[in-house]
């Protein structure tokens, strides 16, 4: 069985963000890593190569990036890190980096695909999905659990007010959920491995990929911050009365 | 794809007996948007305006709900097949992309939810169309009349970017929970209902079984109030007083990362980076520190309070109100006062 995991670098968490121009430009500071739920994705590829002997390779699409997010993946166990890396792919639209991962796991083929439910980032979650379509397979969002036997996958996923359990025929695509897995913290020789390794690199013109052309930017903002914060003093009964009067009468709320 | 045209479509979105509020929000900023365009004049033997209307699509057994939009869109657009129910994504975007592909409107409004994130991106690749998610803002541009201008968080709500969206390009865009008013557009409009029957291919994905929560009146990503709990709420045998002020004010519980990564609270009711995001007009955090991983699920909240024990606690710099005390303590003080002024 072969595994294809879709990996992206994103900031840190607690990487300082800072609109600068006057709206016209966003300065991210660069501390960056493997996107969360993507680490949860390369732990269900490992799993699946313990179990079943998968091969796990790992792509990724970015511009001057994904390096950082590669070397992990190699340190939790990816054997093949391929980069797609291109500088169209700066602020590119989903669909561009889409059609670019589409093209690259279809080079050497692929049972299953997975992916993180979204990035840590812009939140959006588009990617994955898109790449099920333009490859015209099988799609399932937001899996926790996942089983593979006979060429079947079968996942449960959160859905409002309740969950779901599916059945799906490989191939297919996956976006992983916080707790599918714990993903693994990489030991000393993993990390030792992926200081060395060599990473497949290539670009949208090699892969045949033409950009989808991203949106314009308007502008950029800081969110307003909120003002100073009301302290309320007092016993806990007291303090709830004057928190409800405040609520009633400032906020407008209750 | 043919060419754009200027109707705006919006996805509604149904639970059990009604559409959710976010379908209702989603119609009123269509119809602000259209009026804006000046889609008041309707050509002679046309069912929408020539500047554009407001059509609602309904698919499945949301369809059967479709009376409920009377007066809210031009057009309601009601999608039927055996396939489309129970909900599974294949159908659906077959479904869904014919009708889009057909009508060629300008913009199809999403609410940001488990349903939409399996279908927004799949129909954007299938289209061609440009895809947005956790939009917060949908308005004409300033200085270009045929431009839409969308905006979103990013970097989990440190910044804000604002798109353009040209005249000639489909946009499809989900928004969170509480982005418009629902009353913010007059309604009224006379609605003319087609009925559609798709011809879908059977979902590749199936169904083994569904699973409902227990009964829960209102969902934690569209609460208007949301009453999270952290650590200092020490253990499961409070969480109730957590689900009495929520009772009380008509809302939702939320837990944070700690209690969830402890094993004391579901991860389907976490808030934060890693859980869900919430954008309500109170949020009420008792016993929460305030980590930035919490913070990011939270900080559109209109109104938020805190309650902590420790006055240095990060949570008060994203506080509106602060009361420094034992949120096991509050909490029920809290609740009786809301009762109270209830009554």
């Amino acid at each position: 069985m072969k595994v294809v995991v879709l990996v992206k670098e994103v900031p840190d968490l607690e990487a300082a963000v800072k609109v600068t121009g006057g709206g016209s430009g966003l300065e991210v500071e660069k501390r960056r890593g493997l996107n969360f739920f993507d680490e949860i994705a390369v732990e269900a590829a490992l799993k699946l190569k313990e179990a079943h002997g998968a091969t796990v390779a790992a792509v990724s699409a970015a511009a001057g990036t994904g390096v950082e997010a590669m070397r992990r993946a190699v340190a939790m166990g990816v054997e093949s890190p391929l980069l797609i890396d291109d500088a169209t792919l700066e602020g590119a639209d989903p669909l561009t980096i889409a059609r670019a991962l589409a093209a690259a796991v279809s080079l050497d083929g692929f049972d299953l695909i997975l992916a993180g439910k979204q990035a840590t980032d812009d939140e959006a979650g588009l990617v994955g999905p898109m790449v099920a379509e333009i490859l015209g397979i099988a799609c399932v969002t937001g899996v926790t659990t996942l089983e593979v036997a006979d060429g079947v996958a079968t996942v449960s996923r959160e859905v409002e007010g309740g969950s779901e359990k599916l059945r799906v025929t490989l191939p297919a695509l996956l976006t992983a959920e916080k707790g599918l897995y714990e993903p693994r913290v990489p030991g000393m020789a993993g990390t030792m491995k992926a200081m060395k390794v060599q990473i497949a690199r290539t670009d949208l013109a090699t892969l045949g990929v033409t950009a989808h052309p991203p949106l314009p930017v308007a502008g950029y903002r800081t969110v307003g911050a909120r003002p100073p914060v009301t302290m309320i003093q007092g016993e806990p009964d007291d303090a709830a009365a004057e928190l409800v009067r405040l609520l009633r009468e400032e906020a407008k709320v209750l | 794809m043919s060419a754009i045209g200027n109707d705006i479509y919006v996805l509604c979105e149904a639970r059990t007996d009604d559409f959710r509020p976010a379908t209702y929000e989603l119609l009123a900023a269509a119809r602000g948007l259209t009026a804006a365009a000046g889609a008041e004049t309707v050509a002679p033997g046309s069912d929408v305006p020539e500047g554009g209307g407001v059509t609602a699509l309904v698919a499945g057994s949301d369809a059967a709900l479709a009376g409920k939009l009377e007066g809210l869109a031009h057009r309601v657009v009601a999608i039927t097949a055996p396939e489309l129910t129970p909900f599974l994504a294949d159908p659906w975007v077959e479904a869904l992309g014919a009708v889009i592909a057909g009508g060629a409107p300008r913009a199809v409004l999403f609410g940001e939810s488990g349903r939409t994130r399996e279908l927004l991106p799949r129909l954007a690749a299938r289209l061609g169309g440009w895809g947005l998610s956790n939009c917060v803002d949908l308005k004409r541009a300033d200085g270009d009349a045929g431009a839409l201008e969308v905006s979103r968080p990013v970097y989990g709500g440190k910044a804000y970017v604002a798109n353009l969206v040209p005249a000639d390009v489909l946009l499809l865009a989900a928004f969170r929970p509480h982005s418009f008013d629902a009353n913010a557009a007059p309604g009224g409009l006379a609605t003319v209902v087609e009925d559609v029957a798709a011809a879908v291919a059977a979902s590749r994905v199936e169904l083994l079984e569904r699973a409902e929560g227990g009964p829960r009146k209102v969902d934690l990503t569209e609460a208007a109030v949301v009453v999270a709990g952290g650590r200092g709420m020490k253990g499961p045998e409070n969480f109730g007083l957590l689900e009495d002020l929520a009772a009380a004010l008509e809302g939702a519980v939320g837990y944070s990362r700690a209690l969830v990564d402890a094993g004391l609270a579901d991860h389907a009711f976490q808030v934060g980076k890693s859980g869900k995001t919430v954008s309500p007009t109170l949020y009420i955090a008792a016993g929460v520190s305030g980590a930035i991983h919490h913070v990011m699920g939270m900080d559109t909240a209109k109104v938020v309070v805190a309650i902590n024990t420790d006055p240095s606690a990060p949570i008060f710099e994203y506080a509106d109100y602060g009361v420094v005390g034992d949120a096991v303590q509050v909490l029920p003080a809290l609740t009786e006062r809301v009762r109270a002024v209830a009554k």
